[in-house]
């Protein structure tokens, strides 16, 4: 590995390492536009110079690998003062429009204008015009006028989705970037171009206007919208709750992960959170009586669950757990129901349409954590039947108490008629989940879970790696995180409550985990803290 | 009058033809490279002196070493006759009136170089050169002077039309065009010797440096360089145009001095007035004023003078003409040439046009000058090509060397 | 002539566009050579003509797109039969080129980047076609003409059919 110093200092990074990237390991940011650490180099925007001893002028270094023995400076006044002209260039033709801009306060060309800028302005001449506010697609609408193109949305297209929808069109300062006319940007990836623009030319449709940057607070979390568990943040307008149509979610962006979705997110994953903050959502525990259901308290929907769980067997419970579900409430209610001595259970509901895999990010499988179900032991116990089995033995009334989490079964791969059978043939119907549905509205009790955003708790991936997410938002109304409901009802359950279990008996979900950790081989050795933010394997 | 050389064929009746070539002589530099080892080209090469004639003036024999020893790689001979410079013609005199001698340059280029491929970029507009310079090749094929009978594996040419693009000039923006791209200059490094068109290591070299390769071969290095000056060999042509009574391809000795080609060669200013300026080497260069042109125009005459003898392309102005006029038609130019791909050239390039153009109309103001200078002073040097370096020659010499004149016209208001 | 809106290729020309494809070690080498082929073929390059040039080299729309506007002699609309394309560069602009673009204009009724109303004639203002000697100067279809004079213009504007 080359050695050499930049700003004094001395570092040893791998060979073929740019200088950007080896001055950020030096603790050095070197400012710069096109360059990606995801797209090949464009060297199109000329801000990352550095001046190299021996090199008679300053160089750009996202073209520039290290070299043993390389001395570079990032801060000397020859480069300092070329960053200023660059910045300059950059805004001759730009509109300077911030006061409407919707990247305000996360551009670019704000940041490294106050940081590198602070120049005096001297263009007074008729900017050149382009086209504004054009929607390229579902998702993405485009400035022309503000893009300084770096031509990093291009090469996305080109190099990562391979669909080449974006090109940039004419040359000199009339140069922009466009669709070919009459085509639009819709690959499954075309929010990531937004990401990616270091400036305002590329805004999100769904984002724009709603809320002012900065009023937004972010929580490190995961796109629970297939088995992959791309890292996110999520941001959320709590500052300002009048704003944002007064919804907490406003966006989810990509967090890096090298091993999982490195700096992308898909559109389905990105624009698949509306369900968090959807007027659907379930927000107090229910009981049915005469056919009516009546809002309760917990206390009361939990003594009625309770109830049907001790007045029926255990072969006449059948539950339908979901891979929707993170780790800590799937361990917990494996505990339950192995305390209780129910064997049919099951996690696998079929998909009405199966998905597919899309060769990137995007998995077939849209559950978060099918993988986390499977090791935990949320599929039948002996002598259990399997989902499908549970819905017929409870049309056939032998399953007498159905217990369905998350699943909206009226919209799955089940046949209708299968589905009405088992949900019209239940003595008891309970129903928890996050938001109502058809399930929900014939459940006797239902229980309203916390979403995944609204606590703390982990996702297996598919390639078997533990990740963590964090609170965004707190639980609507009543809801509760699952893995809680499950100790409550334990508490309840005399058997349960005397065997003292870790997992049901936990007041925080580091506490479940740390009981399954404790009592799953695959997850031995895990904590929270040692997740991270890029997550562990599960042991083979 | 010295030996003419490179432009011996022009007006010989037939001597675009192979047999009209041949009877002057032609191919016989072919027929000796053939018997000499592919290092032995480079080195008499490199002995002659012969600096590229496209304008970056580099040493030829020097460029084609920068291929790496012993690469297995396909080699391509990538001749640049984009021309485009303004104030430049002399490849077209080639193209059109003595076509065999590029060919036969490429051929001992080729050889030099371990190349079987070569393509001939041709601007677009040269239509007339293009169909002289595909009948050459045709006789070539049909005489089997080309194409797997050539020693060494055989050579093949491919013609290339260009399609309207100053920038394709630059060699790599001529690669990026070959390989059916916008005509973007490259990142470099990698260097086109190493990583050039196709991905494959490439040699470009414009039309008049290969057609002295003949000459070279058959006559020697030493011969060649000394027709030079001591850091460039040859004779080459200059292309003179403006206000001079005879404009026209005029070939010299490196060593003429602009005066000799302005006076002595080209009758001097038309109608007897006086010079007022003039750009030695393609509008990219710097502009000289007459007391400036007792200079020899090789690689480091004009140099000396804070300019440079690029294409050779002589453009002479006499006391008629506004400069701010020129600057404003020179500053349209590079604004509407520039490829858009980096930063300082895309935005800075218009933006002086609009200021030059300003100041013609009569709405100068007095901090423009200064403005022009100081953008183009600090976007030279930042670019990922010459494109821009060019543009800042005549950008910063007209207002330096003609202030007065620009100050006297914003001062007026009045339109130049 | 064929239709732009509907472009395809004969038989014959697209045994020519696989020559030309082939003469490259990447095919995309031949997208101007081909481009050139079409718009002598329809006339000009229209939308539908990059579409269907990118289909025969596995390009987007785009990326052909991108090579269209970039380049000045592909034309994006229909031109006229004939396209006269006055130099304005600095050699010819010594030499007088402005009176011949003004003349032009007048004789033509059009300016530069119009075609006139009888689709005979699209005039344009070109940079350097590096005929310096001849200026000032301009192209006339494939032909350069120059030494220009407004009475030299006027016999060869006066015989284009």
């Amino acid at each position: 590995m080359p050695k050499l110093t930049i700003n004094g200092k001395e570092i040893e990074v791998p060979a073929g390492t740019n200088l950007i990237e080896a001055a950020r390991a030096a603790g050095a940011e070197v400012p710069h536009y096109c360059y990606h650490p995801g797209l090949s180099i464009a060297g199109q925007c000329r801000l990352c110079m550095v001046d190299i001893d021996k090199v008679p002028r300053p160089q750009i270094a996202c073209n520039t690998q290290v070299a043993e023995g390389m001395v570079v400076h990032t801060e000397t006044d020859r480069v300092k003062d070329t960053r200023r002209s660059i910045m300059e260039f950059h805004l001759i033709n730009h509109p300077l429009d911030c006061p409407v801009c919707d990247q305000a306060g996360e551009c670019w060309l704000q940041i490294y204008y106050m940081k590198h800028g602070l120049y005096d302005p001297r263009m007074t001449d008729e900017k050149v015009h382009k086209p504004k506010a054009v929607p390229l697609g579902p998702h993405v609408i485009l400035d022309a006028e503000r893009c300084i193109l770096c031509s990093r949305c291009v090469r996305f297209c080109d190099e990562i989705t391979g669909t080449g929808e974006l090109g940039i069109f004419q040359r000199g300062d009339h140069s922009e970037i466009g669709l070919f006319p009459g085509t639009v940007l819709d690959n499954n990836y075309s929010g990531n171009v937004i990401d990616i623009c270091p400036v305002g030319a590329l805004t999100d449709r769904d984002f724009r206007f709603q809320v002012r940057v900065w009023y937004l607070d972010s929580a490190r979390s995961l796109c629970n919208g297939c088995a992959r568990g791309c890292n996110v943040e999520i941001h959320t307008s709590k500052q300002r709750p009048h704003h944002n149509q007064g919804k907490r979610i406003a966006r989810l962006k990509p967090r890096f992960n090298a091993e999982v979705n490195q700096w992308w997110l898909c559109d389905i994953g990105r624009y698949g959170f509306r369900w968090i903050d959807d007027d659907s959502r379930l927000t107090a525990p229910a009981v049915k009586t005469d056919g009516q259901a009546m809002e309760t308290t917990w206390d009361e929907a939990l003594a009625a669950v309770a109830g049907a769980l001790g007045r029926h067997r255990p072969d006449e419970v059948g539950v339908l757990a979901s891979p929707q579900m993170s780790n800590e409430d799937l361990w917990a209610l494996r505990r339950l129901l192995d305390g209780l001595g129910v064997a049919n259970r099951d996690f696998t509901v079929p998909p009405r349409e199966p998905g597919e895999d899309d060769k990137l990010l995007l998995r077939a499988d849209r559950n978060p954590n099918t993988r986390g179900a499977t090791l935990l032991g949320l599929g039948p116990g002996p002598g259990g039947l399997d989902a499908g089995g549970i819905l017929d033995a409870a049309a056939q009334k032998k399953v007498k108490c159905l217990w369905v989490l998350h699943h909206e079964l009226t919209a799955s791969g089940f046949a209708a008629a299968r589905v009405n059978g088992a949900l019209a043939g239940a003595e008891t119907l309970i129903f928890q989940g996050t938001n109502a549905g058809l399930t929900s509205a014939r459940a006797s009790v239902v229980l309203p879970s916390a979403a995944y955003a609204e606590g703390d708790g982990t996702f297996t991936n598919f390639q078997g790696r533990v990740q963590r997410f964090r609170p965004a938002v707190t639980p609507l109304g009543e809801a509760q995180p699952d893995w809680r409901v499950f100790g409550r009802l334990a508490a309840r359950v005399p058997k349960l409550a005397a065997a003292a279990d870790p997992a049901l008996g936990a007041e925080r979900p580091d506490q479940v985990f740390a009981a399954l950790a404790a009592a799953v081989p695959a997850y031995a050795g895990l904590t929270y803290r040692s997740l991270g933010d890029a997550g562990q394997m599960v042991k083979a | 009058m010295a030996e003419k050389i490179l432009s011996k064929n022009f007006d010989v009746q037939g001597a675009h033809t192979l047999r009209g070539y041949r009877d002057g002589g032609g191919y016989r530099g072919w027929d000796k490279a053939k018997g000499m080892e592919p290092a032995a080209i480079t080195e008499e090469v490199k002995r002659s002196n012969l600096r590229g004639l496209g304008g970056a003036g580099f040493p030829t024999g020097v460029k084609w070493g920068f291929i790496p020893k012993g690469s297995t790689a396909p080699k391509y001979l990538v001749v640049n006759a984009d021309e485009g410079e303004p104030g430049t013609f002399k490849d077209r005199y080639i193209l059109e009136r003595d076509p065999h001698a590029l060919i036969e340059g490429m051929l001992i280029a080729a050889r030099a170089i371990d190349s079987r491929l070569g393509f001939v970029y041709i601007r677009g507009e040269y239509v007339q050169p293009w169909r002289a310079f595909s009948a050459a090749v045709k006789e070539a094929y049909d005489a089997g002077l080309l194409g797997p009978s050539v020693p060494g594996g055989g050579f093949d040419i491919v013609i290339h039309r260009g399609a309207g693009a100053y920038i394709c000039g630059e060699e790599t923006g001529l690669i990026s065009s070959l390989e059916g791209m916008k005509g973007w200059p490259k990142v470099k490094p990698p260097f086109p010797a190493v990583k050039g068109a196709f991905g494959q290591p490439t040699i470009v070299n414009n039309v008049e440096t290969l057609a002295c390769l003949p000459h070279i071969v058959t006559r020697g290095g030493e011969w060649f360089a000394g027709l030079g000056t001591k850091t460039q060999g040859g004779t080459r042509l200059y292309s003179v145009s403006g206000h001079v009574a005879r404009p026209g391809v005029v070939e010299a000795p490196v060593s003429v001095t602009l005066r000799q080609l302005i006076y002595d060669h080209c009758g001097g200013i038309r109608g007897g007035r006086r010079l007022k300026a003039v750009v030695p080497g393609g509008s990219s260069a710097a502009i000289l004023t007459p007391d400036e042109i007792d200079i020899p125009m090789d690689v480091d005459g004009p140099k000396s003078k804070g300019s440079m003898i690029g294409s050779a392309g002589v453009i002479v102005m006499d006391d008629t003409v506004s400069i701010p006029d020129a600057l404003m038609v020179v500053a349209r130019f590079y604004a509407h040439e520039s490829c858009g791909q980096c930063t300082p050239c895309r935005e800075s390039t218009g933006w002086i046009y609009r200021m030059a153009h300003r100041i013609v109309e009569g709405k100068g103001r007095k901090e423009d000058l200064d403005n022009i200078l100081d953008v183009a002073k600090r976007g030279a040097g930042t670019t990922i090509c010459a494109f821009y370096d060019g543009a800042v020659g005549p950008y910063i010499s007209y207002i330096e060397k003609f202030r007065e004149e620009f100050e006297a016209l914003i001062r007026s208001g009045a339109h130049a | 002539m064929a239709d732009p809106k509907n472009p395809r290729f004969t038989e014959a020309q697209l045994a020519e566009v696989r020559r030309l494809q082939g003469l490259y070690p990447d095919k995309r080498g031949a997208l101007l050579p081909v481009l050139h082929l079409a718009q002598d073929t329809f006339g000009y390059i229209s939308l539908e003509i990059e579409a269907y040039v990118g289909t025969l080299f596995e390009l987007s729309p785009a990326h052909v797109h991108e090579v269209v506007t970039f380049y000045t002699m592909y034309f994006q609309q229909p031109r006229g039969r004939h396209v006269v394309a006055v130099c304005h560069n600095l050699s010819c602009h010594l030499m007088g080129a402005k009176d011949i673009i003004e003349h032009c204009k007048t004789r033509l009724g059009v300016e530069p980047g119009e075609t006139t109303a009888d689709g005979k004639v699209t005039l344009l203002t070109v940079e350097c076609l590096c005929a310096c000697e001849l200026a000032p100067m301009m192209q006339v279809d494939d032909r350069y003409e120059g030494l220009l004079t407004t009475d030299k213009v006027d016999g060869i504007l006066g015989g284009l059919a």
